[in-house]
């Protein structure tokens, strides 16, 4: 929005102050008592940087973890760890009063109007409120602050007495907005501000948005899940999965040159209205993750397409590569599975029987496919854990025979290109193939 | 549409500025109000000195429970000052009562004597004492709902020209009420009971203080057939020789007079007085306590299910466990324990004993209502303005006020108007166990009532237990129908009968 169009702002050259510094940040959720199982990882550790005036972009499908990394950017959440430095200061250590000065600079603009506006007040009382909340100079300076901000953001003054009830959400979404500006914050989360509204209103709200940023000069982190909206208001763009950032960088640059795995998947498969366009859609089998169990190594590995291999089996045919790790995926969905206790105790008869289907689910995957034999004796193993009833002790085999690096390390978070995009993959560093290669490897095999 | 200059005089202005600039239907609401308010002024007054006294002693007993535990001496000095208070406005609450009033029983007199030639003596304009006291009655009545009707048309009044929102949520609400027969039948009985409450005293035959607590301190005069002149007798003597035993002439049932010339409504008591006086004196007693107790219980209901919701976690808990431990606690034998010790405690003096029973029905009836609005309570914290409160910086408590309370207070008004029942109807059944608990006697209690006619239910002295069983449910019925028009006004989707009212109704003894 604020971009300059011949030199775009990055990291490497920093025309601009940094405004947010994100270090290591940490989100868990439920892991306060003993008994409870492990932690929820919303947000796993995620680092960048927000330069002043900027719009960046923060996109991945729902649970990656994106909507908890913004609310905890302003300290609607408590960080589990890390640090949120703004201006320099570690905001997640401040709390009573200071915290109370300092929530003038961030505000945040929610998804739904329909449940971010109390409708038993008066637009203008709920534009007002923060500042009266903050004793914002006097009462009728604060009634004309009310009815500038309303204007600025496209509303009629005297729609000051109206209840939220009798707009329409586009409306309610200025008013959440006018709201938001009412403190004049730096900052900005916009927390998937439009995806609530129709298509002509969401156009009109983002106009509003860019209008708004040049004239008060304001540093957006835009929430999204529609990657058309991003390209079009954001600077740089953050791509999310399992609670980790896969990659960040220019937006331009990312999305007509996706290095990471999972953004170029998520790219394929936005819809191209030219038919003759060559470009593969990617398809990504399963589902992600729970957070409460990530994978050990890359979070994206149950899932990537450019997985790495590990050595010896370099040379596996690659339907039957698939296979294998169709195959854990249902292992791993087993061990979500809760065992009651008498099946539990079945198991320790040995007499358990309740998994015993995985057979089926064996032959179904391995049935069209050649099995050499080092493959075909770590699955019967695993099938053997699985019918005993321990689908955990069937995945940690299946990961000890199958694993690669993917699977026991967590990659680094690579530089990709000049602007100083960084990328969250394996294949970036130089013992591996690169990811373009391997996809088009693959994808010419099909 | 108005240019911005108007707005800004609109918005800036308080309402008295509003009303000066367009003062004529305001101005003509006023008169008639002033013109209501002088016709009863010694009655509202008084009304509302008794409700103050018994605030002010409310506050000073739990003050001085509190200092007690560490101070006795201290404590003590805080029972002179508050016997001081009591005994100030009491003073000024008998000269309230005082002041004539238009509808008052100096004007329409209704007792007096028939002489032979079968003239009225005494009564108002010597119609007999019948037609006087229903003239009375009908006056007062007319007076009250009117009065009730004009303070809605002054709401209305305000809504269509001094409001500065055209249009609030509020508005819906109040026009489903309207369209709802069921709950406009509850705030009838609301509005009538109120009245009986407010002016029992005048629309009664006679006043408690002459007919029940002191009858032997009033005379009254009537014609003796005897000795066929006009003679003076004291009422306790005339109530001693009208009594509704049942058996042969010893009854004076409804609409009839005694042999003394006086009228009664509803027929006698066991003991001679008038039932219609004693039903009254019981309504003023009945909705003080009930008041106060529901008051009391919403109060700490509401606090409690804003705070429990707001923070959750551990506050939420232990509420819960507080909650369940006071339900755990038989509520009836709780008020005979409580009553048995605080028998001879100054406590037990106040309101006749009321405000102890309104103490221990209020914080004994909360746990049902706070159950009741957790529920919409945490829903509401889960709404996302709260967290857009919090992340400009507003106030717990401000953020519970404003963002989560008017959400919650429908709810309460729904539970509260449903438990009010199990409290009426749980004093009663104070009152008819007797035996020191309940209202003191001779202070009327409904309960006790029921409990001296039962033994003549079966005879011709019917009407002693069953016109105030019939009273208790027509009063009951019509808080538990305001409930259902509140909340049928607040959600109109809203289905019958739920679990959740029947737990807060069953709230009672």
């Amino acid at each position: 929005m604020s971009k300059p169009s011949t030199s775009p702002s990055s990291a490497t050259d920093q025309p601009n102050e940094t405004l947010v510094e994100v270090e290591g940040l940490k989100k868990y959720y439920g892991e306060a008592g003993r008994f409870s199982g492990p932690p929820v990882k919303a947000v796993d550790g995620v680092t960048f940087n927000i330069e002043e005036g900027e719009t960046l972009g923060l996109v991945g499908e729902s649970g990656s973890g994106k909507t908890t990394l913004g609310r905890t950017l302003i300290q609607l959440e408590t960080a589990t760890e890390g640090r949120v430095s703004f201006s320099g200061q570690d905001i997640t250590k401040l709390s009573g009063d200071e915290l109370k000065q300092w929530r003038k600079n961030a505000q945040i603009v929610f998804q739904d109007p329909e449940s971010s506006l109390n409708d038993r007040m008066t637009v203008g009382e709920l534009v007002r409120e923060p500042l009266d909340a903050h004793d914002w100079k006097s009462p009728a300076e604060r009634r004309e602050k009310v009815r500038s901000l309303l204007s600025a953001v496209g509303l009629q003054e005297d729609h000051y007495f109206r209840y939220p009830h009798q707009f329409s959400g586009g409306q309610r979404q200025r008013i959440g907005i006018a709201r938001a500006l009412a403190l004049e914050p730096d900052f900005l989360v916009l927390d998937e501000p439009v995806s609530a509204l129709d298509a002509s209103v969401q156009a009109k709200i983002l106009n509003l948005l860019e209008d708004l940023q040049e004239e008060f000069g304001l540093t957006y982190l835009f929430i999204a899940h529609d990657l058309s909206v991003v390209r079009h208001i954001c600077d740089r763009v953050a791509v999310m999965y399992l609670g980790k950032i896969m990659e960040i960088g220019e937006t331009e640059e990312l999305y007509t040159d996706a290095q990471n795995p999972y953004t170029k998947s998520l790219l394929s498969a936005i819809p191209r209205p030219d038919p003759t366009s060559e470009r593969t859609r990617i398809t990504l089998p399963g589902t992600p993750p729970s957070p409460r169990d990530p994978p050990e190594g890359c979070q994206f590995s149950t899932r990537c397409p450019a997985k790495i291999r590990p050595e010896q089996f370099a040379d596996l045919n690659d339907d039957t590569w698939d296979a294998i790790e169709q195959f854990r995926e249902v292992v791993r969905e087993r061990t979500r599975l809760d065992v009651g206790v008498r099946d539990r105790m079945k198991r320790q008869l040995g007499v358990f029987s309740k998994f015993d289907d995985i057979e089926a689910a064996a032959t179904e995957l391995f049935d069209d496919v050649e099995i050499p034999p080092d493959v075909e004796k770590p699955i019967q193993t695993a099938i053997e854990h699985v019918k005993d009833g321990y689908p955990g002790r069937a995945r940690n085999h299946l990961k000890a025979e199958f694993g690669g690096v993917c699977d026991t390390q967590r990659p680094e978070m690579h530089p990709v290109s000049e602007s100083g995009r960084l990328s969250y993959c394996h294949r970036h560093s130089d013992e591996y193939a690169d990811v373009d290669t391997t996809l088009e490897r693959r994808t010419d095999g099909h | 549409m108005e240019n911005a200059d108007d707005l800004a005089d609109r918005e800036s202005d308080g309402l008295w500025s509003r009303v000066m600039t367009n003062p004529t239907p305001a101005a003509r609401w006023a008169a008639v109000a002033t013109v209501l308010l002088l016709l009863e002024f010694g009655a509202f007054a008084g009304g509302l000195l008794t409700i103050l006294d018994a605030i002010v002693m409310g506050a000073t007993a739990l003050l001085d429970v509190v200092v007690g535990i560490f101070a006795p001496g201290l404590a003590q000095s805080i029972v002179d000052v508050q016997l001081a208070a009591s005994t100030f406005i009491e003073g000024v609450r008998h000269a309230a009562e005082s002041l004539p009033t238009l509808l008052s029983r100096d004007v329409i007199p209704n007792q007096g004597y028939q002489t032979q030639s079968g003239t009225w003596n005494g009564t108002f304009l010597g119609l007999s004492p019948a037609a006087a006291w229903a003239l009375r009655l009908s006056l007062v009545l007319l007076y009250s709902l009117f009065a009730f009707y004009w303070l809605y048309k002054g709401w209305q009044l305000f809504r269509t020209h001094y409001r500065k929102a055209d249009w609030t949520p509020r508005d819906d609400m109040v026009a489903r009420l309207q369209n709802h027969s069921w709950g406009k039948f509850g705030i009838i009985v609301l509005v009538l009971f109120l009245t009986m409450s407010l002016f029992g005293s005048t629309m009664a035959p006679s006043t408690v203080d002459q007919n029940i607590t002191s009858s032997y301190s009033h005379e009254i005069q009537y014609f003796s057939e005897e000795s066929g002149q006009v003679e003076t007798v004291t009422v306790g003597q005339a109530n001693f020789n009208s009594k509704s035993k049942g058996a042969g002439d010893q009854n004076v049932g409804v609409m009839s007079y005694d042999q003394y010339d006086r009228f009664h409504p509803f027929g006698t008591l066991t003991n001679g007085r008038d039932l219609f006086t004693y039903m009254m004196g019981g309504a003023q007693i009945t909705l003080m306590v009930a008041g106060i107790a529901i008051g009391l219980a919403s109060l700490i209901a509401a606090l409690l299910a804003l705070v429990a919701s707001y923070y959750t976690g551990v506050v939420d808990l232990s509420i819960l466990t507080l909650a369940d431990g006071v339900v755990s606690i038989p509520q009836l034998l709780l008020l005979i324990l409580v009553s048995v010790v605080f028998q001879n405690h100054w406590l037990s003096s106040v309101l006749n004993g009321g405000l102890l029973l309104a103490l221990i029905f209020g914080l004994t009836t909360w746990p049902f209502l706070w159950r009741s609005l957790r529920g919409p309570a945490l829903q509401v914290a889960e709404e996302e303005w709260v967290d857009a409160a919090k992340s400009f910086g507003q106030r717990p408590t401000t953020t519970m006020r404003k963002h989560m309370l008017p959400y919650v207070l429908g709810y309460l008004l729904i539970y509260a108007s449903m438990s009010v029942g199990g409290i009426i109807i749980g004093m009663a059944s104070l009152s008819f166990l007797g035996n020191g608990l309940g209202i003191t006697p001779p202070t009327p209690a409904w309960g006790r009532v029921i409990s001296l006619g039962q033994p003549y239910v079966s005879t011709q002295s019917w009407h002693i237990s069953l016109i105030p069983g019939v009273m208790i449910v027509i009063l009951v019925t019509g808080a538990n129908a305001l409930g259902d028009g509140i909340r049928d006004a607040i959600d109109p989707e809203s289905e019958g009968d739920s679990e959740e009212e029947a737990a807060a109704a069953g709230g009672g003894a």
